[in-house]
């Protein structure tokens, strides 16, 4: 039993933690601390000003409580919302100069940043605790135009772009975590791509959480302008440790004329243990606006870290003929929860969207995916299909679907399926009969259920994913 | 508004002569109605119905007193014709009729004036509100292996003395092992503007047979909310069927819990609505134990700037193997201002089930207009054949065909 | 190769086998024959590990319980159940699937894995000997193939595998001749000196193609007679209800 449970501990390969001098403002929300971030961030006054705003408004807003998993009281005021590793913050010039237990730990998460090392064709941004250590491929992504850079470094270096989109897709008062973001955000990734340039390679971030009781609160902001085209892709991981930790990011995404965004998230944040001990609690925002004509933003995750994940990818269908769509998996195991799904709102005529989410829960874990698809009087001849199927492993778990459908146009058609099964008898015996273990036929059927989401990852993401399916459903068969 | 509540709730004490006991409870009921209040959106269960906001744009002054003392003429003429049926006639909420002559008289009991035992164990203001005002509750029992020769009709009618005022009707029916029923609930409004609180316990013990046709298709102006509880035991069966046409407003829920092994439950429903027309069906079907099914079907044809709104909810206990629950809605828009919202839901907690649901909303296929114009029908022909064929697959799953016909002929429905 | 003695088998306390006992030899190809719900295909169930069965007995595979051995043991000591219903497993490619297993039984037996090009090499050259349409093993496991296709994956997967017992549970019901006689073709082209078959089936046709070394009688849960593959001509004039 109990080799069996240092086993299972192996199986979260990113549970390490770095031994890295950090510099931390005062734990605590409070008006010094968020002057302590905007100062250490070097920001303009208008910044801070902003971040105010959202401080002074989050006063007065409640944290919601209509999802399905709970969670203790947070106490805020308990937290660290900024830590940063000592040597980054005399900012680098170049990868060379990052501390070298930085790149030890970039390492083992199988992300090389030293520009010898690199990904091939994947431009790098890594997010440390609070802080972006390292971009790569700046110079190449230049020479066509594309800013690929922290956000810090967007706010000082191209203020008229974020001063333009920032809280544009995601209003400063949006709710209560999405506000919380908006004073207390530390770092995050800006991606800019200017008109007619499809972004000759793919990009990423990788956040990670290391300090202990840091709250982690990333934001990202992508702009997609006329004509142009982006893939980009995020992964999370986090160490083991016994306390739950916040993570509340928001992420807007703005897609112009004709432009389009492919997002894709592998998020693996500490699920906590067999128990429901520690782990990441995943409350994030994430948004984008189908501003333009013909704009197109496709959100891909796929879903099997944090102790309770909370999100809903959204797209907001403004532009005449635009296309949102939603590509979901969600493994939950052991204690996990999550409640997640998307929202498609159409706007614009002739919009289109398509919903495809596949739910797997197993040991004594619960979830729900909860969508919202409405169609205003006003998106004349718009289409929405949805499907989302859930599999459930052993009667200990949940599966629950909560779609809001919403129909105002008698041009438009929405159409939603969703089935409920699960791994039969009959189908594990067929592989072992072939010489599977029960664990490989499990991770083998569950990515036959999840291959039309799969399919949609870029091909590195998918290789990784593939493995994580097996990986989260481990001890869980019986 | 709470003042007018408090008035006539002193008032209904006053006039009626309720046990001690009885009183005690309807006060606490009365209580627990004020603190919460007519519910609104921002309660899951009513985020596409706002009743109170409902409630003060339709009616004007609603009081909460009705002086039952004075008989009321029935009007016989709307008496459905062509079918033998048993009879129990309320008139502006009192009971005017019973009537079993079809029947054995010792094989159905009726008790007409139960008293609250307890406060229900709920969080819904609407059934406080019932159980405060409610003057006679009823309760009707079907014996031991008995089945009902003809259908029972209750009719609900209101006739233009009838203003702005709340009636609460409270019935039990509790059928006995190995018995069986069809309930026909009929309704028929020349009153205006009222709100009318309904609430129906079924009790279906084993091996019998439920079949509930509830029908609202007279056009009124009255607001109406009817709830639901059944309660299954093994091998029983429950067949809904609901009809939603006639009222401004009315909202049917019904929560039925499969208790018994190898119990069942359908439930089939059209909205056909007009004008500002607001209807809403809410199902809860918990699956208790294993071996249970359940299967829901609903559609609706919008029209004008009427809205419809299905909340289905399928909830599967960890005990509860080798259920089959399946829902599936689907509505037609026909125009602009229309509006149809779905919140189909299932809850699971066990492995060995099959559960679906399916929901499609949208306009009428305009290649099957043409397609039927292109065989010398015009368009408003067309248009009626298709909505006819659409809603034809509910009705086809009543399962008496006495009664199908008697709803096709309502509905006007062609084969 | 295979001894099973004494085998007895229940289902929710029904009888389903007794006093079963068989002897198969390493290179011999054994029938057995029997009416709807003489036990035939719980048999093949229990050899290959399917559980919900109360079995009690004993079977010796190359002299190891096989009742200590989980399913996929089984296999990758080389039993293989031809299924008399291929299962269809959505979402699952049919290479990546049998790539999948005969890497798992080729580790097991301490043999190299073969890389994706070693393998398409083996999968290409046996889909051809089995005149199986190589676009279909780029689809999804067994979805939307015919009855006579799924029958024939069956044996083409056995092909590939390679195994030292085979079991083909009715592999021959619904299928027309002509895929009849690959199917047997298959068969015949892995019979070996070490290679052992176990053909279950209703009928003598597949017989006139595979031809058995012996041939049970199973009914009522145990073998009632045995002998060479002229018995399944008397079997099949007579019929099973006069052959008691």
């Amino acid at each position: 039993m109990r080799e069996k449970q240092i086993d299972k501990l192996k199986d979260y390969k990113y549970g390490f933690t770095t031994d890295i001098e950090n510099i931390r403002a005062p734990k605590g929300l409070n008006k010094e601390v968020i002057e302590f971030i905007s100062k250490a961030k070097k920001e303009p006054k208008w910044m801070l000003d902003w971040r105010m705003k959202a401080f002074e408004r989050l006063k007065n807003l409640k944290e919601p409580n209509w999802q399905k998993p709970k969670y203790p009281k947070i106490d805020y005021q308990d937290i660290y919302y900024y830590s940063a590793p000592k040597s980054a913050s005399e900012t680098p010039k170049s990868i060379d100069e990052l501390d070298p237990k930085l790149l030890e730990t970039y390492k083992k998460l199988g992300i090389p940043l030293q520009e010898q090392q690199r990904l091939n064709g994947i431009a790098v941004d890594a997010v440390f605790d609070s802080v972006s250590v390292a971009t790569t491929f700046k110079d190449k992504l230049n020479e066509v135009g594309v800013i690929f850079c922290s956000i810090s470094e967007a706010i000082q270096k191209h203020p008229e772009i974020v001063k333009k989109y920032l809280g544009s897709v995601i209003p400063l008062t949006d709710h209560y975590f999405a506000t919380l973001n908006s004073a207390v955000f530390t770092d995050g990734s800006f991606v800019y791509i200017p008109p007619g340039v499809k972004c000759p390679m793919e990009l990423s971030t990788y956040f990670r959480i290391n300090a202990s009781q840091t709250g982690q609160f990333e934001r990202t902001l992508i702009i997609a302008d006329k004509g142009s085209y982006v893939s980009y892709l995020e992964g999370c991981t986090a160490p083991m440790r016994d306390e739950n930790q916040l993570h509340a990011a928001n992420v807007e995404l703005v897609a112009l004329d004709n432009a389009e965004i492919k997002y894709s998230t592998v998020q693996n944040w500490y699920p906590g243990d067999e128990n429901g001990k520690g782990g990441i609690y995943n409350f994030v925002t994430k948004r984008g606006l189908c501003k333009g004509t013909n704009s197109k933003i496709s959100w891909t995750q796929v879903e099997t870290g944090s102790a309770i994940t909370w999100k809903y990818p959204s797209c907001v269908l403004q532009g005449d003929n635009s296309i949102g769509e939603f590509y979901s998996i969600a493994i939950t195991n052991n204690y996990q929860k999550a409640d997640t799904g998307t929202k498609m709102i159409h706007l614009g005529k002739n919009t289109k969207s398509k919903i495809i989410s596949k739910g797997i829960s197993a040991g004594f874990s619960d979830m729900t995916y909860r969508g919202l698809v409405d169609i205003s009087s006003k998106a004349k001849n718009s289409r929405n299909y949805t499907q989302c199927d859930s599999l459930l492993m052993g009667n200990k778990c949940g599966a629950h679907t909560v779609p809001y459908i919403k129909n105002k146009n008698p041009e438009s058609n929405i159409a939603h399926e969703a089935t409920t099964s699960k791994i039969s008898e009959e189908q594990l015996h067929y592989c072992q009969q072939r010489g599977l273990n029960p664990e490989e036929a499990v991770g083998l059927i569950v990515n036959g259920f999840c291959k039309e989401v799969l399919q949609q990852l870029p091909m590195e993401f998918a290789v990784e994913a593939q493995k994580l399916v097996g990986i989260s459903l481990e001890g869980s068969v019986g | 508004m709470e003042e007018q509540l408090k008035i006539d709730f002193e008032k209904l004490l006053e006039n009626s002569n309720f046990s001690k006991k009885n009183a005690e409870i309807k006060r606490k009921n009365f209580d627990n109605f004020i603190e919460k209040g007519f519910p609104n959106r921002r309660e899951e269960n009513w985020k596409f119905s706002d009743l109170n906001q409902i409630i003060s744009k339709n009616i004007k002054n609603l009081s909460f007193y009705n002086d039952l003392s004075k008989p009321n003429k029935i009007d016989q003429s709307i008496y459905i014709d062509g079918l033998e049926h048993n009879k129990i006639v309320f008139v502006n909420g009192r009971i005017e009729k019973i009537e079993f002559d079809y029947e054995e008289k010792n094989k159905i009991e009726i008790l007409d004036d139960l008293v609250l035992e307890k406060s229900n164990n709920t969080t819904n203001s609407l059934l406080f509100l019932n159980n405060a005002f409610v003057s006679k509750y009823f309760k009707l029992i079907i014996k031991k292996n008995y089945s009902l020769q003809k259908p029972l009709v209750i009719y609900n009618i209101t006739n233009k003395d009838l203003v702005s005022k709340n009636i609460n009707l409270k019935v039990d029916i509790f059928l006995e092992e190995n018995s069986s029923l069809k309930l026909i609930e009929f309704s028929n409004d020349k009153s205006t503007t009222n709100f009318i609180n309904i609430n129906y316990n079924f009790n279906v013990q084993k091996n019998s047979i439920l079949k509930n046709y509830k029908i609202d298709n007279n056009s009124n102006s009255n607001i109406k909310y009817c709830f639901n509880n059944i309660s299954q035991d093994a091998n029983s069966v429950s067949e809904i069927f609901l009809l939603s046409s006639g009222s401004e407003f009315i909202k049917n829920e019904i929560n039925c819990n499969l208790n018994g092994k190898y119990s069942s439950a359908f439930v089939n429903g059209v909205f056909i609505l007009n004008e500002t027309k607001h209807h809403e069906i809410k199902t809860n079907i918990n699956h208790i134990v294993e071996n249970t099914k359940s299967y829901q079907l609903i559609k609706g044809v919008l029209e004008d700037t009427s809205k419809a709104v299905y909340q289905g909810k399928i909830f599967v206990d960890s005990k509860a193997q080798k259920t089959d629950g399946y829902q599936l809605s689907k509505a037609i828009l026909l125009n602009d201002n229309t509006e149809f919202n779905a919140k189909p839901e299932l809850e699971i907690y066990a492995d060995d089930v099959k559960c679906s649901h399916g929901s499609a909303s949208g306009s009428l296929n305009e290649d099957s207009i043409f397609y039927l114009m292109s065989r010398g029908l015009n368009y408003k022909e067309a248009k009626k054949l298709l909505i006819n064929g659409f809603l034809l697959d509910v009705v086809e799953k009543i399962t008496d065909s006495e009664i199908k016909n008697l709803i096709k002929n309502i509905m006007s429905l062609k084969q | 190769m295979l001894k099973i003695k004494n085998l007895k088998a229940d289902i929710e306390s029904k009888s389903i086998l007794n006093n079963f006992n068989l002897e198969i030899k390493p290179g011999e190809v054994h029938a057995i024959m029997g009416p709807n719900g003489s036990g035939k295909s719980t048999l093949s169930n229990i050899l290959s590990g399917k559980k919900g069965y109360d079995v009690s007995g004993e079977i010796l595979f190359e002299n190891k319980n096989l009742f200590e051995l989980e399913t996929e043991e089984r296999a990758h000591k080389g039993i293989f159940l031809a299924f008399q219903y291929p299962l269809e497993i959505p979402g699952v490619n049919t290479n990546i699937f049998l790539k999948t297993s005969l890497n798992a039984i080729r580790k097991a037996r301490g043999e190299k894995e073969l890389d994706a090009i070693e393998f398409l090499k083996l999968v290409k050259l046996k889909a051809k000997e089995l005149k199986f349409d190589e676009e279909k093993l780029n689809r999804q496991l067994n979805v939307g193939f015919s009855g006579g296709e799924k029958k024939k994956n069956e044996i083409l997967q056995m092909s590939i595998l390679n195994p030292k017992l085979s079991i083909l549970d009715e592999t021959d019901s619904g299928l027309d001749i002509d895929a009849l006689k690959i199917v047997a073709d298959g068969v015949n082209s892995l019979r070996k000196k070490d290679n052992s078959f176990l053909i279950i089936t209703h009928y003598q046709r597949l017989l006139d193609y595979i031809k058995p070394d012996y041939v049970h009688v199973l009914m009522n849960g145990h073998i009632i007679k045995s002998g060479g593959p002229e018995l399944a001509l008397e079997l099949e004039n007579k019929g099973y209800e006069n052959f008691n």
